[in-house]
C-alpha cells in the first residue's frame, strides 16, 4: 500500500547530466510488489552492522501488521526500491556510500528517449536514504527513512554529533513572534535550510560547519503571525553539468513574499532566476502591506515547475490579499501558470493590466505535495481570509475552501478536489502535508485533517478509497443559520478525533478552578463538534490547531503504521458584533499599517476584526483558564498514535509530552510525567523501528519504539522543537536531527539551534 | 512570645481555639464560600451539585474550627470521604483528572487532622 513513489514508480526520465545510465522505471504498478520489495531491502543503505539488526526487526514488523504488511504495504516498498536512487541524485554518487549497489534497483524499468531539457517534462526524483531531499523525506512525503543502524537497542548510547546555531534570533519588533518551524533537508554532504528570517544556510552534515549563507534581509515588518520557514526544496536543472552555477539550486519563498532560487553549491544567486535570483510575489496581489501575503512553506517542485502558495495572515478583512497559487519555471522564475480559484482562466497567465487576482480567496499556507510521476501538485487549501464568519463568501470559494486540490503542475489546471468541510466558519484549514503512498494497489495520497481525520484518495481521481461518512442535523446557530451546513463529511477509517467534551472533562488544579472552567463550560454553547459560531462564548473541539496540523503525518512502510501526532484541545471563542470590535479599536493589519506600522505575534484569531463581517473573533486557543493560566481541559492535550494502514485501526495512542514546563501560572512543574501536552512539528520515521519527535511543548527531543509507542530515549533541547526532525547518513553513520527554535504561539524559549544525534563513533 | 499552647489553644484555657486553628478555620470558610457560590451558580446552569455540597461541608468546617469543637473533624472527614467516592464515580482511575478533586481537598485533611488534640469532644457554644 504505502509505496512511496519517491522511488519506485516515479519514472525516471534520464536527465542530461546525471548518471550516463538513463534509466526510466515503469508505472509502479506495473512492477510486482515483492520484487521491489526486495529491492528495497538490498538497497537500504547499510553497513554491515545494520545488516545484522534489520533482520530481527523485520520479523518485528511482520508481528504487527501481519499480511496486510507483507501483501499491500509491502508493495511500497518499493517505492524502496527507489532508494537506490540516492545514486541517481545528481552529483550525489561520489559521495554518497550507499550508492553502491543501489544502482540495481534503478534498473528495473524500461528505457525511455531521453527527454532532457524539454520544458515540464516529467524528470528524477532524490531518492530518500543517506539524503533527506525534501521537507517530507523522499518525493512521497512520508518522513520515513530507510536507514536502520540507529535501533530500539542502541537508541539509549544516541549523543550528540553537533549543535550548530543559525544566530537568527528576534530583535527589536520581532520579539515574541518567532515560530522558525524549521526542517532542513541533506542532499550530498551539506544541510541545507533557512533561518525564521529566511537566511539560507548551507552546513556540513557530519560536523555542521557553516559553508555558506545567504541573506535576503527580510524585514521584521514582514513577520506575519510568525516568522517561519519551514524549509526549502531543490531542484537540479537537467541542462547543466554538476559544477554548473546553479546546478542545483536551493528554492526558498520568503516572509516578504520573494521566491528566491541560490546555487546549492555556493550559496550564490541565481542569476538567471526572476531579477538577481528573486521573483517578487506580491505581482498581482494588491497594495503591499508587510506581513499580510508571506510564504512560510518550502514550494514544491514538480516537472520543473516550483508551485507555492502563501499564507494570508487570518481574520484582518474579506478585501484580503488573493489566495493563488503559482507555478514558475523553476530555471527562469517566469510564472508559468497561476491558479485563481474564482477566476482560473482569466489568471491563469496573471491578471490582466490593472488588476489583481480574487481578494479574499481560500489561501494555501502549508506544504503542497508535488507528484513527479503524474505530473500533479496537490494543495492542501486553507479557509476564505475571514474564518468566522461565511455569508458573504462566494460559491466558488465555498466550493474550494478546505479541499485538497490536484493542479497539473505543468498547466495549472485543476485535475480534482475533494472538500473535507463544507462552509467552513472553525478555520479548519487543511494544514498538513498530504502524503503520497500506494493504497491497496492504487497510487494513493494520504489527507489529514485538524479535525483528526484521516482520508485516503485515488490520487489520480480524488476519490476516497477508504469510507467517507457525513454526519447530519447539525446546530446552524443563529448567526447564520442558511450559510452553516446541516451535514458533514468525515472519514469513516480513522479520526484522531475524540469524543465531544463534557463537564467533568473540565479540569484546573485545585477545586475552584475546575468549578470556574465548568461554570465556563456550562455557560458557553457547546453542542459537540462543529458547534457554530455565536456571540455567547462557545466551545471549538478538536480546536483550530489540530488534529493534525502543519507536521503532518508519518508512514512506516516496513510495519504497515500510520504514525501521528495531534492535538487535543478546544477553543473558546465569541464573537464580537462589529460596533464592539469598533469601539475596542480592533483594526486590520492594513489599518494598523497606516497607523502604527502593523503587527504580528500573539496568538491567531486573538482579537481579529474581520472587516467586512459583520463581527469579529475572539479566539481563546487552547481554552486556558483566565484564573491560572491552565487548560480548562484534562490533560492529555496531545498524542501520537499508531494506525494499522491495513485497517485503519488503533495500534497504540500515548499522550505525547511531559509536565516538566507546565504548570499553574506559568510555573515549570519539573514534572517528568507524562500528560500529553499540545505540540507542533511532525515526526520522522526510521526502519530501524523508531520514531523521532519533538513537538511537545516540553522541549524534549525523543524516540519512540514504532512498535509499540513506548520512548526509549530522550534529549532536553534549549529551546522549543516545534519543528519536523529528520533522518540522514554520512559516511556510513546515520544521523538524525531536529532544529531547536521554539515558538511563540506553544510558548516554549526561542532558539536558533540545529542539534544532530548520532551512536558513538567507534 | 507564643506557646503551643497559645497556638493551639489547650483546652485548658477555654478561651477558643489558637490562632492556627483560627487560620485554617477561615481558609475553610472562604474556600468554602467561593466553592458553595460558585456551585450554586453551577447548578442553576444545570451543572454539577458536588461544589454547592462541598463548598457547605467546608464552610461548616470552618465555623466549627472556629469553636474549637471536634465535629470540625468528623463534618470534614464526611467531605472528604464523599469527595473521594464523587471524584472516582466521576472520573475513575484517571490520574490527572484526579488531581484537582483530590489534591486540595486532602492538603485540607492534613491541615485538619493535627488540630484534633486542640478540639474539645464536647462543643460549650455551638
Amino acid at each position: 500500500m504505502f509505496a512511496n513513489q519517491e522511488n519506485t514508480h516515479a519514472r525516471r526520465w534520464l536527465m542530461a547530466t546525471a548518471a550516463s545510465v538513463a534509466l526510466v522505471a515503469g508505472p509502479m504498478t506495473a512492477l510486482p510488489a515483492f520484487a521491489q520489495e526486495d529491492g528495497a531491502e538490498q538497497t537500504a543503505p547499510e553497513s554491515a552492522e545494520d545488516a545484522d539488526t534489520s533482520a530481527p526487526e523485520a520479523d518485528a514488523g511482520d508481528e504487527g501488521t501481519a499480511d496486510a504488511a507483507d501483501t499491500d504495504a509491502g508493495d511500497d516498498d518499493t517505492a524502496t526500491g527507489g532508494d537506490d536512487d540516492n545514486a541517481a541524485a545528481p552529483s550525489e554518487d561520489g559521495d554518497d556510500p550507499a550508492a553502491e549497489g543501489e544502482d540495481e534497483a534503478s534498473v528495473e524499468g524500461a528505457p525511455v528517449e531521453e527527454s532532457a531539457s524539454a520544458p515540464f517534462e516529467a524528470g528524477e526524483t532524490y531518492e530518500v536514504g543517506s539524503d533527506w531531499p525534501y521537507w517530507g523525506g523522499g518525493s512521497s512525503a512520508q518522513r520515513y527513512t530507510p536507514l536502520d543502524q540507529i535501533t530500539p537497542e542502541n537508541v539509549g548510547n544516541l549523543e550528540r554529533a553537533f549543535v550548530y546555531r543559525t544566530g537568527d534570533m528576534p530583535e527589536g519588533s520581532a520579539e515574541g513572534k518567532y515560530s522558525p518551524e524549521m526542517t532542513p533537508v541533506k542532499y550530498g554532504d551539506d544541510l541545507l535550510m533557512c533561518s525564521a528570517m529566511n537566511i539560507l544556510i548551507s552546513i556540513d552534515a557530519a560536523t555542521g560547519e557553516e559553508n555558506w549563507r545567504f541573506d535576503p534581509e527580510v524585514p521584521n515588518e514582514a513577520i506575519p503571525y510568525g516568522a517561519s520557514c519551514r524549509g526549502v526544496s531543490l531542484w537540479t536543472d537537467p541542462d547543466k553539468a554538476e559544477g554548473d552555477a546553479c546546478a542545483t539550486r536551493v528554492i526558498e519563498g520568503t516572509i516578504d513574499a520573494r521566491l528566491i532560487a541560490v546555487d546549492a553549491a555556493t550559496g550564490e544567486p541565481c542569476e538567471e532566476f526572476g531579477e538577481d535570483g528573486m521573483v517578487d510575489m506580491w505581482e498581482g496581489i494588491g497594495e503591499r502591506v508587510p506581513g499580510w501575503y508571506a510564504v512560510t512553506a518550502q514550494p514544491a517542485v514538480v516537472r520543473g515547475v516550483v508551485v507555492t502558495g502563501a499564507q494570508v495572515k487570518d481574520g484582518q478583512a474579506e478585501d484580503a490579499p488573493s489566495g493563488v497559487v503559482r507555478g514558475y519555471d523553476a530555471r527562469t522564475g517566469e510564472l508559468v501558470w497561476a491558479w485563481d480559484l474564482a477566476a482560473p482562466e482569466e489568471m491563469r497567465d496573471g491578471p490582466p493590466e490593472g488588476e489583481v487576482y480574487t481578494r479574499g480567496t481560500p489561501n494555501m499556507w502549508t506544504a503542497a505535495t508535488a507528484d513527479e510521476e503524474l505530473g500533479y501538485v496537490y494543495l492542501p487549501l486553507g479557509n476564505s481570509a475571514v474564518d468566522y464568519y461565511g455569508s458573504n463568501r462566494s460559491e466558488v470559494e465555498n466550493e474550494y475552501a478546505t479541499s485538497l486540490v490536484a493542479l497539473d503542475a505543468t498547466t495549472g489546471e485543476e485535475v480534482w478536489h475533494f472538500q473535507t468541510v463544507r462552509n467552513d466558519v472553525w478555520d479548519y484549514d487543511l494544514g498538513s502535508q498530504a502524503t503520497l503512498l500506494d493504497y491497496q494497489g492504487t497510487p494513493a495520497i494520504l489527507l489529514p485533517s485538524k479535525q483528526g481525520d484521516i482520508y485516503i484518495l485515488d490520487r489520480e481521481t480524488g476519490e476516497p478509497l477508504t469510507p467517507v461518512g457525513e454526519i447530519t442535523d447539525l446546530p446552524q446557530g443563529e448567526i447564520e443559520p442558511d450559510y452553516v451546513a446541516d451535514s458533514q463529511p468525515v472519514s469513516e477509517w480513522h479520526t484522531l478525533r475524540k469524543d465531544p467534551l463534557t463537564e467533568r472533562d473540565m479540569w484546573g488544579f485545585t477545586p475552584i478552578d475546575q468549578l470556574w472552567c465548568r461554570i465556563q463550560f456550562r455557560r458557553a454553547e457547546y453542542e459537540g463538534y462543529l458547534t457554530p459560531p455565536s456571540t455567547d462564548p462557545y466551545i471549538q473541539y478538536p480546536g483550530y490547531n489540530g488534529g493534525s496540523d502543519w507536521g503532518s503525518v508519518a508512514i512506516d512502510r516496513d510495519r504497515g503504521l500510520i504514525i501521528a501526532n495531534y492535538n487535543d484541545i478546544p477553543n473558546y471563542n465569541y464573537l464580537v458584533p462589529r460596533e464592539v470590535a469598533d469601539e475596542k479599536g480592533w483594526k486590520s493589519i492594513a489599518q494598523r499599517q497606516d497607523a502604527d506600522g502593523g503587527g504580528g505575534g500573539g496568538a491567531e484569531g486573538a482579537g481579529d476584526p474581520q472587516i467586512g463581517a459583520p463581527y469579529a473573533i475572539q479566539v481563546n486557543a487552547g481554552w486556558r483558564s483566565g484564573l491560572t493560566g491552565m487548560p480548562c481541559t484534562n490533560p492529555p492535550y496531545g498524542g501520537i498514535r499508531a494506525i494499522d494502514i491495513s485497517t485503519g485501526e488503533t495500534v497504540w495512542d500515548q499522550p505525547l509530552g511531559t509536565a516538566r514546563r507546565n504548570g499553574p501560572f506559568g510555573i515549570p512543574s519539573m514534572l517528568p510525567i507524562k500528560i500529553g501536552t499540545p505540540n507542533n512539528g511532525g515526526s520522522v520515521v526510521t526502519a530501524g523501528g523508531l520514531t523521532f519527535i519533538g513537538a511537545a511543548t516540553d522541549n524534549l527531543f525523543r524516540a519512540i519504539e514504532t512498535e509499540t509507542g513506548e520512548v526509549l530515549w530522550s534529549d532536553v533541547l534549549p529551546a522549543g522543537g516545534q519543528a519536523n526532525p529528520i533522518a540522514y547518513e554520512v559516511d556510513g553513520e546515520q544521523y538524525v536531527l531536529i532544529s531547536a527554535g521554539g515558538h511563540h504561539f506553544m510558548e516554549t524559549p526561542i532558539g536558533d539551534y540545529i542539534i544532530a544525534y548520532k551512536l558513538p563513533s567507534d | 512570645m507564643t506557646t503551643y499552647e497559645d497556638t493551639h489553644g489547650a483546652g485548658r484555657t477555654r478561651s477558643g481555639p489558637g490562632w492556627a486553628v483560627r487560620l485554617l478555620a477561615w481558609v475553610c470558610i472562604l474556600f468554602g464560600v467561593v466553592i458553595c457560590a460558585g456551585g450554586i451558580w453551577l447548578l442553576l446552569l444545570g451543572g454539577s451539585w458536588y461544589y454547592a455540597l462541598s463548598g457547605a461541608g467546608l464552610i461548616a468546617t470552618g465555623i466549627l474550627l472556629n469553636h474549637g469543637s471536634m465535629k470540625a473533624v468528623a463534618v470534614y472527614l464526611v467531605v472528604w470521604v464523599l469527595t473521594l467516592l464523587w471524584a472516582f464515580w466521576e472520573v475513575g482511575m484517571d490520574g490527572w483528572a484526579l488531581v484537582p478533586r483530590l489534591v486540595a481537598p486532602t492538603v485540607i485533611l492534613v491541615l485538619v487532622l493535627p488540630c484534633i488534640p486542640a478540639l474539645r469532644r464536647t462543643r460549650s457554644r455551638i
